[in-house]
This record gives C-alpha cells, sequence and structure tokens, in this order.
C-alpha cells in the first residue's frame, strides 16, 4: 500500500506542476501562438480542405456555403483563442442541430483539424491548448442530434 | 490460437498496415483506445481502462489482435488475444497467457474471456471522461494441480471492474495527460495464474489500479501504472505490480509497447523484475 501512496503522490505532483503551468503570465496568447489573423486563416483554409477530401464528411457541407462557413470558424477561432474578436455566428447547439451527427463523424473533425494544425507546424502545445478549448464544445454540439 | 501463430499474422498484418493508414480505420483518434491489456481488454499494459479497443466509433466496430511477451527474473509470461469493439458501447475479448516457471520448472495456462460496457462519457469531451465496466472471466487451463497444492481454492473466477480514464488536454508542458483508475473485485492470485481464492483469505477483495501517462506528441506516450492485488495464499506472499512504458503509435493500426516492469514477489521467488514488449494491431 506504501507503493500506491508514493505513486498517487507522483500523480498529484504531477497535477500540481500542470496547475501551475496553466497560470497566465506575460506569454503570448493562444492567438498568437496560433499564428494571429494570418496564422487562424490558414489553419481554417487548410482545415476545410482535409473536410473536403474526406469521405467520412464532406456530406454533410453539400449544402453549405463554404466562404461563410470559413469566415464564421476563424471568428470563432480568434474569439476562443483570446483573440481580438467576438464570435457572432449561432451557437453551437444552434448552428449543428438536426444535422444527425455522430460521435464519428464529430472525431472525423477533430482529426481534420488536428493535421491542418500539424501542417500550419502550429507547436504541440498551441495544438493541445486548442482541442482542450474545444473539446468541452462537444456536449453543445451533439446536443440536438 | 497459439501464441507464434498470433505473432507472425500480426508481424505479416502489420507489414501491409504501416503503409495503408485510411484502410478500414474507426475514427476515434489514434491512442484513444488505449493498448491490449495481459488480460485482453483495452487499458495499458498491465490494467484495463475505461476506454474500448481501437478507434471505433457509435457507428462502427473493429478488431484488434495483440501479442505480448513480459521477462522478468525466473518467469516469462506470453500472451495472445483478440479484442472486438462494437459501435464503441461493448467490447468483447478473449485471451490466453502462458507463464512458464523458467527457475521451478513447468507452466501455467489461462484462458480469459472478457466483455466491458461503456456506461458514459468520452475520454476527450466530456469532463468526467468515460466509465466502463467490466467482467473477466478466467479459467485455469493448465497448471491446476500446482495451483491447488499452494492453496487455492478454485480454478476459475470471475473479475468484475469498474474503470474510468480522462485525457487532460495541454496539461503538463503543454501535452496531454491521460489519467486511468480501476477498481476491480476479484479473488484471483497473481491475476489467476495461480487459481482464485486461497488458505488465508478466500473472500472477493476490492483492489485499485491506476495509471498516469503523457502524450509527447500524439504518437508516443511514456507513462507509470501500478495494480494492487490481493494476497490469499499461505504459501508465498503476494505482491502489487508497477510498471514504467512507452508505447509507440504508428498509425491507427499498429502500437508497440514496452515496459519496465517490477512485480515483486511471485510464488516465492522475490523481486520479479524484467521487461514487457507488446505488439497490436487494429482494424
Amino acid at each position: 500500500m506504501r507503493r500506491f501512496y508514493r505513486i498517487a503522490a507522483i500523480a498529484i505532483l504531477i497535477g500540481g506542476i500542470a496547475g501551475c503551468a496553466g497560470q497566465p503570465g506575460a506569454s503570448p496568447s493562444l492567438y498568437q501562438r496560433l499564428g494571429g489573423e494570418a496564422g487562424v486563416h490558414d489553419i481554417v483554409t487548410d482545415f476545410l480542405i482535409n473536410v473536403a477530401d474526406d469521405p467520412r464528411i464532406v456530406g454533410y457541407f453539400a449544402h453549405t456555403n463554404i466562404d461563410y462557413l470559413a469566415g464564421s470558424l476563424e471568428q470563432y477561432l480568434c474569439d476562443i483563442s483570446d483573440g481580438p474578436c467576438t464570435y457572432q455566428g449561432p451557437s453551437m447547439a444552434r448552428a449543428h442541430q438536426h444535422m444527425g451527427l455522430t460521435d464519428a463523424s464529430f472525431n472525423a473533425l477533430v482529426d481534420n483539424l488536428q493535421n491542418a494544425m500539424m501542417a500550419q507546424n502550429i507547436d504541440i502545445g498551441a495544438r493541445n491548448a486548442l482541442l482542450g478549448r474545444l473539446a468541452p464544445k462537444y456536449s453543445d454540439v451533439m446536443r440536438d442530434q | 490460437m497459439k501464441f507464434y501463430q498470433i505473432a507472425i499474422l500480426l508481424l505479416t498484418g502489420g507489414c501491409g498496415l504501416l503503409v495503408e493508414d485510411q484502410a478500414r480505420a474507426g475514427s476515434r483518434l489514434p491512442g484513444t483506445g488505449g493498448v491490449m491489456q495481459i488480460e485482453g481488454a483495452s487499458g495499458g499494459g498491465l490494467s484495463p481502462w475505461g476506454v474500448l479497443a481501437g478507434t471505433a466509433s457509435d457507428s462502427e466496430v473493429g478488431v484488434t489482435l495483440g501479442a505480448t511477451r513480459a521477462d522478468v527474473d525466473d518467469y516469462h509470461l506470453m500472451v495472445s488475444g483478440v479484442a472486438a469493439n462494437l459501435y464503441d458501447r461493448v467490447e468483447l475479448s478473449l485471451a490466453h497467457q502462458r507463464l512458464a516457471l523458467d527457475t521451478i520448472g513447468g507452466h501455467q495456462a489461462q484462458d480469459i474471456y472478457g466483455a466491458k460496457l461503456r456506461l458514459f462519457g468520452d475520454v476527450l469531451y466530456r469532463p468526467w471522461g468515460v466509465w466502463s465496466l467490466g467482467i473477466q472471466h478466467k479459467q485455469l487451463v493448465e497448471g491446476q494441480t500446482l495451483a491447488r497444492a499452494v492453496g487455492a481454492r478454485d480454478t476459475q473466477g470471475n473479475d468484475v471492474y469498474l474503470a474510468g480514464s480522462k485525457l487532460f488536454f495541454d496539461a503538463l508542458a503543454g501535452r496531454n495527460l491521460l489519467v486511468n483508475t480501476t477498481l476491480r473485485s476479484t479473488r484471483a492470485n497473481q491475476g489467476g495464474l495461480l487459481g482464485f481464492g486461497g488458505d488465508r483469505h478466500d473472500h472477493r477483495k476490492l483492489m485499485i489500479e491506476t495509471s498516469v501517462g503523457i502524450f509527447l506528441n500524439p504518437d508516443w506516450i511514456v507513462g507509470v501504472e501500478y495494480r494492487q492485488k490481493p494476497d490469499n495464499l499461505d504459501f508465498a506472499g503476494e505482491d502489487d505490480w508497477r510498471d514504467l512504458y512507452v508505447a509507440w503509435l504508428f498509425n491507427r493500426h499498429v502500437s508497440l509497447t514496452g515496459a519496465l516492469l517490477d512485480l515483486g514477489s511471485i510464488a516465492g521467488l522475490e523481486q520479479q523484475r524484467g521487461g514487457y514488449l507488446s505488439l497490436q494491431l487494429s482494424l
């Protein structure tokens, strides 16, 4: 049992360090780490190209105005990454209601976003931070499916 | 199926799948199915986790094959297993373990039939992670005599467990942290290889198993595992297991896991330490 306490102590220690790492400081905002306006634009463009090439989910966008979607996505990512924007589109629940999304299609989207960020050489910390901010939106996106 | 047959199958299949990433893969992100643990369930090396095998999502099915070899001072264990993931809701698994008693002589073998039901949640997207309830029916198929001779009451038994897994994004130096906790009700001695129940204790015990791993990048995870174990037999003490692991997720189909093991005392032979290597293939 003593070993268990030791491992538990390590786990708590790691958790503690993780907490400290999350403290705000003079470090650049997530928006800046994603490359600012140009960076987010490139990520979104790459992401939408990936989606268009993905037979698993391209069907969901058959009747979508892609230019509008791209602009809306850029604004949303700017807002959520502490950039100088305020997202003005519909809520995540509203935007996705009754699209018939499955977990598989949600995962495919995340996969495409991850690949877009890697293609744009976004560093791993910024990628994980953005995914971490988007992950809790799952509940809203999938609410009315 | 014998260990070597599985291993050969894995090697030949693996070569094809190394190059073809998109072939029949599930949609869940790579790594979210863990690897096949020594009892056939998806998890780490030693413990089952809350996630289900492979990367199948709610509209998909998947099959995972695994071959594992663990070598410690006086024993080596070989495990071959197969697991099916049905719609990321149910996992069914079958594993065959063969423990060679290199110093004492002879060997023990058991079959493990596993089922795991995902109760709720998601390892990435839900604040409480993913939680599953599992059962492992274990049957000692060789070495029953030895198990009884050392004081075990039965040569078959059922482990029931509740397991939860959660990934914390950007948790440590920008890396994602994967945390797992498992509560297991069991009578198994050395996982069942020395039978079930014993002359010292014969009742079910609730054991805790836990692990923490960090994704260095999307393809590499390193971590530690701990598995508490009962101590039912009078003839020799049984210790908890722990390991330090590293897993390389080559793509959605192929992963290789290595670990340094500390299994403590086994059947009177102290300080069983060594290495572990596990190859798995998901379709």
